[in-house]
């Protein structure tokens, strides 16, 4: 067996937990800012998306490593 | 009582499929049900219309003898101009005759390198056709506006007054909250962004359609656009914050350059890949699920991946759901990151000297 699969799958799995963690995280502080200030909702939303697609971003700079992993 | 239905169910399942594994072992390798993933997301030279058949698509080559035209990959192995399949030449045996293309890597007979590969791929074709669109949407769109109809008027009918609603969400939550002052000058491109990678992402989820955002070239080029715009539009506190950051000692400045100019490239690094990987992605996710019917057939045998099939069907529309939500999801990242990056290169700071 080749070990760059386990390195890969392994790696996916760790990728997915940081970033699971790190948009829970962002999902929760908006939940509640947004029940503190109803109002402020919209740009609440805006700024939530904003922040998670950066850390997406980075979970995906993992995920093509993964991938090249993978292939290689 | 369905309790007691379901379980009964189950085992008989289950001992059906004891039964079927011991046949499935003997004539099934595992190779041979390998479904290549990735090769699913690579670009073709065909338009895949399976089982229908395939449409083969204009191959470009560039060579040391010049540019050579083909209508499609069998007429260009079939044409007596010293080409054929690079799979062909690898088994060393070329046929004579008709034949088809195996691998559609077309190759020299004679042994010279291929410089260029330009032919026309079906990401490409979706590309053109997405641009195709957008245009042939928004052209006429254009030409209502400049009417009066929408401006003087209400917006007519519901095709106006959809993208309408699009437009003005662009311009007044992307643009302008994003850039500030002089959005006036980046909403035609973000409209064209946001438009174009959308119908590209929607074209993914048609039959036989591909989303060419799951080619890493499109979203680089995607990405290239939006930086080369930041830096043309950019102001000069742009530049000073990157080579000379205003406002900190000396030594920091030192060290606050390759930080800053690093910044400088991950920016469209970051875009290019956000949107190639979300879509990528998807696609695989879906062949995934879909293969595993397959690997369960190879595992258990036929009977389970019967049964358990419609549960790799629910989850894969599932998936299909997200992935349609994810469509819109990244046309409004790109295109809000875009406005982000352009907002924070064309404002101007007015700091003092000591403020910071």
């Amino acid at each position: 067996m080749e070990l760059g699969y386990l390195a890969a799958g392994l790696g996916a799995g760790i990728v997915s937990l940081g970033a699971g963690l790190g948009i829970g995280m962002i999902g929760k502080a908006a939940m509640e800012g947004t029940a503190r200030q109803p109002e402020a909702a919209n740009d609440i939303r805006t700024s939530m998306l904003i922040s998670a697609a950066f850390i997406e971003g980075v979970a995906l700079f993992g995920q093509v490593i993964c991938i090249v992993l993978a292939l290689a | 009582m369905i309790n007691l239905f379901r379980t009964a169910f189950l085992v008989i399942i289950i001992l059906l499929a004891n039964c079927t594994v011991a046949n499935a072992e003997t004539d099934k390798s595992p190779e041979e049900n390998r479904v290549d993933l990735i090769g699913k997301v690579l670009d073709k030279y065909y338009l895949d219309f399976a089982p229908l058949g395939k449409v083969e698509l204009p191959r470009i080559i560039y060579d040391e003898e010049g540019l050579h035209f083909f209508r499609s990959t069998t007429h260009a192995i079939n044409s007596q101009r010293g080409f054929t399949d690079a799979a062909f030449l690898d088994s060393g045996q070329i046929p004579t005759g008709h034949v088809k293309p195996v691998s559609y890597e077309l190759a020299r007979t004679n042994g010279t390198e291929i410089k260029m590969d330009l032919s026309i791929t079906n990401h490409l074709f979706f590309f053109w056709l997405a641009a195709f669109v957008t245009m042939g949407i928004f052209i006429p769109l254009s030409g209502k506006y400049r009417q009066g109809i929408g401006r003087t008027s209400e917006p007519k009918g519901g095709f106006q007054n959809l993208f309408e609603t699009f437009v003005i969400f662009i311009r007044d939550d992307i643009a302008k909250s994003n850039i500030g002052e002089k959005y006036e000058k980046f909403t035609p491109y973000l409209l064209t962004v946001f438009f174009f990678i959308l119908f590209m992402n929607l074209f993914g989820l048609m039959p036989w359609g591909v989303s060419s955002t799951a080619d890493i070239t499109v979203t680089a080029v995607l990405a290239l656009f939006t930086f080369f715009f930041t830096q043309a539009y950019a102001s000069k506190d742009h530049w000073q914050h990157i080579f000379w950051f205003p406002g900190v000692p000396t030594p920091i400045k030192f060290i606050l350059l390759p930080v800053e100019l690093i910044g400088l490239f991950t920016k469209p690094f970051s875009l290019c890949i956000r949107l190639f990987a979300n879509m990528a992605s998807g696609k695989i996710l879906i062949f995934a699920l879909l293969g595993l019917i397959f690997i369960f057939d190879g595992l258990f045998g036929a009977v389970v991946a019967y049964g358990t099939s419609w549960l790799w069907i629910a989850l894969t529309l599932f998936v299909y759901l997200i992935k349609a939500f994810i469509a819109f999801i990244q046309a409004y990242v790109f295109t809000i990151l875009s406005a982000l990056f352009i907002g924070m290169a064309v404002e101007e700071h007015h700091h003092e000297e000591h403020a910071h």
